[in-house]
């Protein structure tokens, strides 16, 4: 049975990892109504920040995980200043154009600055090695990513339920005319959601770096995942993003180990059944939740 | 009016008159040959390498004379790595670049749509990169080459390494595509021609190419009565697939460990001393590996140039230019038909030796590299290759009659 457990750990740190991300997708399609093609490309960039902040500049990974976050964000504050603030009164479709210019942009930067060669960052050496758990022997570092996101998790479902910033945004979300005539500074709510979705997503690229090589198409591969988390969670939700990343997070690691021969048509079965009988995914608007 | 439509037939005469004549070269132009690699996404490595490759050739054959006295141009499109991209991508090289030969092709999916395309082009093609054995086998054609080693001519080696050790139960960890299920399956036909008593175990793991976490696979694999493992997982999931191993302990078993693709030295590069030492690695072509004044030379110009030793992408693109100047020059001519016929059979000298275009499926009968990783090499930051074998590669070749080709 020592199987089961390390499988269980393992769909738990590709889950939770995925869910970081995702949720950030998710906060800015809710508020936003854009949905963010550049979100991977936002992912890779914390990762290749964290790679220059750790491998060139020699600083520790815990100043990495602090540093490249706040630089991504800051990014996404301009690139909703001089791009997306004109699109936002526009049709959703203008927004997918937008955003996947934005993340070729993203992808042949990476590429010029970073080149097209493979990179690896170590973890910090708290966190390498391995430990005996469940009768099986598992990556420290996959025990952080679990308990980072389980932070995360808590912190954001106390932002969401328990400020008056969370509730300002989840006003936003629900009306934002209403929101705007009760003086909310939507502007500002809006610029700032879309930096908080693109310093999560960087939080899960300075997260990943430590274990997926870094290439210039690390953003694609997670692009297309965190989509189909939020197609099975539902798009918009906060616990449908929850939902659907430890759904995958399961299939990827309970499918690879005991069904290889269907894992790669798993993640997609698993989408067709939600799309057929819950059409919003299994927590999105519209849905009962 | 009618002023105006004679100086419209004037214009329309004088169009069709140029591009009449647009397929005649004159001296002094440079011969145009355009290359076709991935340049953007997660495989653009595999692009820049072969570019740094062909630059290097360029500069030697253009800074001795050229090719027929005239210079060589290079012009360079990116594949994506996808067939229909590729295909746009070639006929706007012949046809609106003029290109009068091309390179190229990182992908065996990439090489299989485009190659039945070439007869169409009437331009020659080398291919200096893409494994996959249709291309010199039932795809083939007057006009497709090969200078690099082919999944079939690889997995015979590999075969031959396998039933040296004393593992009898294999199985594989492979992309899910064409290159891992081909390498498999001819690695398997091979190993039980030679002994056998293997067993080919039915449990294979295929995970998706780009995987990210191979965890599960590996996991399912330590937990197998396997005693050995193919595994042709390449690039950056080979890297990822790597370290996870190492995190589980995957290499402290006693498990014969055979990476396919592993002694690429941008994986190599990658992991330093995260690649395990004593595991089987292969690649189509080892720097260290050939002991002749051309190699000598490459290696040198291209760690001056570069900084890093070359790949066996880097070599293969560079040998290609090469073998365009003898060709063309034989042929006296850059006319598509007449230097694709010059290929067909040629010998030439490249850094891995001699080697020839065999004539009945244009495959270049090239050696696969195997050794088993040793300690680090003191300045390259890469793992060194141990037991270094170099594969005849007449050998490891199907037979014509095998590859299913008809010229």
């Amino acid at each position: 049975m020592s199987g089961i457990g390390a499988a269980l750990l393992n769909s738990l740190d590709i889950g939770l990892l995925l869910f970081i991300i995702a949720v950030g997708l998710n906060i800015v399609f809710g508020v936003l109504n854009i949905i963010n093609f550049a979100h991977g490309a936002l992912y890779m960039l914390g990762a290749y920040l964290a790679f220059t902040l750790i491998n060139i500049a020699g600083m520790p990974f815990w100043a990495a995980l602090i540093l490249a976050p706040i630089g991504v964000a800051i990014l996404a504050v301009i690139i909703d200043r001089v791009l997306l603030r004109f699109i936002y009164s526009r049709d959703v479709a203008d927004s997918l154009l937008l955003t996947f210019a934005i993340l070729l942009i993203i992808n042949e930067s990476v590429r010029m600055i970073w080149g097209s060669g493979i990179h690896v960052v170590q973890p910090p050496d708290l966190l390498s090695g391995s430990v005996q758990l469940l009768g099986s022997s598992v990556a420290t570092y996959s025990l952080f990513v679990i308990v980072i996101g389980l932070l995360l998790l808590a912190g954001l479902w106390y932002l969401f339920n328990r400020t008056r910033v969370g509730r300002i945004m989840r006003a936003a979300a629900l009306d934002r005319d209403m929101a705007e005539a009760l003086c909310i500074n939507t502007r500002l709510v809006v610029t700032g959601v879309f930096a908080f979705g693109a310093w999560l997503a960087a939080v899960g690229g300075v997260m990943a770096a430590p274990m997926r090589a870094l290439d210039p198409g690390m953003g694609d591969k997670i692009i297309i995942e965190s989509f189909i988390v939020v197609v099975i969670g539902g798009l918009g939700s906060f616990p449908g993003a929850l939902l659907g990343a430890i759904i995958l997070g399961l299939i990827h690691g309970f499918g690879g180990r005991y069904l290889p021969e269907v894992n790669l048509l798993l993640p997609f079965v698993g989408m067709a059944l939600v799309l057929l009988f819950k059409p919003n995914g299994m927590m999105g608007k519209g849905a009962n939740a | 009016m009618k002023s105006i439509s004679i100086k419209k037939l004037m214009v329309a005469m004088t169009a069709t008159a140029t591009l009449g004549t647009a397929g005649i070269s004159y001296a002094d132009d440079p011969i145009r040959i355009g290359g076709l690699y991935i340049l953007s996404g997660s495989a653009a490595t595999y692009g820049e390498f072969a570019q740094k490759g062909i630059d290097l050739a360029v500069d030697e054959i253009n800074g001795s004379g050229g090719i027929l006295g005239r210079q060589v141009e290079m012009i360079y499109e990116d594949t994506q790595g996808k067939a229909s991209v590729a295909i746009q991508a070639a006929r706007k090289l012949v046809y609106s670049e003029g290109a009068d030969a091309l390179v190229g092709l990182d992908s065996s999916g990439v090489a299989q749509g485009m190659v039945p395309t070439m007869p169409e082009l009437q331009k020659p093609l080398i291919i200096t990169h893409a494994a996959t054995p249709d291309v010199t086998g039932k795809l083939c054609n007057s006009f497709t080459y090969r200078i690099s080693v082919n999944v079939a001519q690889n997995m015979k080696a590999a075969a031959l390494v396998a039933a040296e050790t004393d593992a009898t139960n294999w199985t594989t960890i492979g992309p899910d595509y064409a290159f891992g299920h081909q390498s498999w399956e001819f690695f398997g036909n091979y190993l039980k021609e030679i002994n056998p008593d293997v067993n080919l175990m039915s449990e294979t793991n295929f995970p998706r190419f780009g995987a990210e976490d191979f965890t599960p696979f590996i996991d399912r694999v330590m937990d197998s009565d396997a005693e050995g493992v193919l595994i042709s997982v390449w690039g950056g999931d080979l890297v990822n697939f790597v370290r996870q191993a190492n995190t589980r302990g995957f290499f402290e078993k006693d498990l014969e460990v055979m990476f396919t693709v592993g002694a690429a030295t941008e994986v190599l590069t990658a992991l330093g001393e995260e690649m395990p030492e004593g595991v089987h690695l292969s690649t189509r072509y080892w720097y260290e590996a050939y002991d002749n004044d051309i190699n000598e030379r490459f290696v040198k110009a291209y760690l001056d140039a570069y900084g890093n030793p070359p790949s066996y992408n880097a070599e293969g693109a560079y040998a290609a230019m090469y073998a365009y100047k003898q060709a063309m020059e034989a042929a006296g001519s850059t006319e598509g038909p007449a230097v694709a016929k010059a290929l067909s059979g040629m010998s030439m000298e490249a850094p891995n030796g001699t080697v020839t275009f065999r004539k009945g499926d244009n495959q270049a009968m090239v050696s696969p590299n195997w050794g088993v990783s040793g300690p680090m090499h003191p300045e390259h930051g890469i793992r060194t290759l141990n037991n270094l074998q170099i594969f005849d590669g007449e050998k490891v070749a199907r037979t014509v009659e095998e590859t299913g080709c008809k010229l």
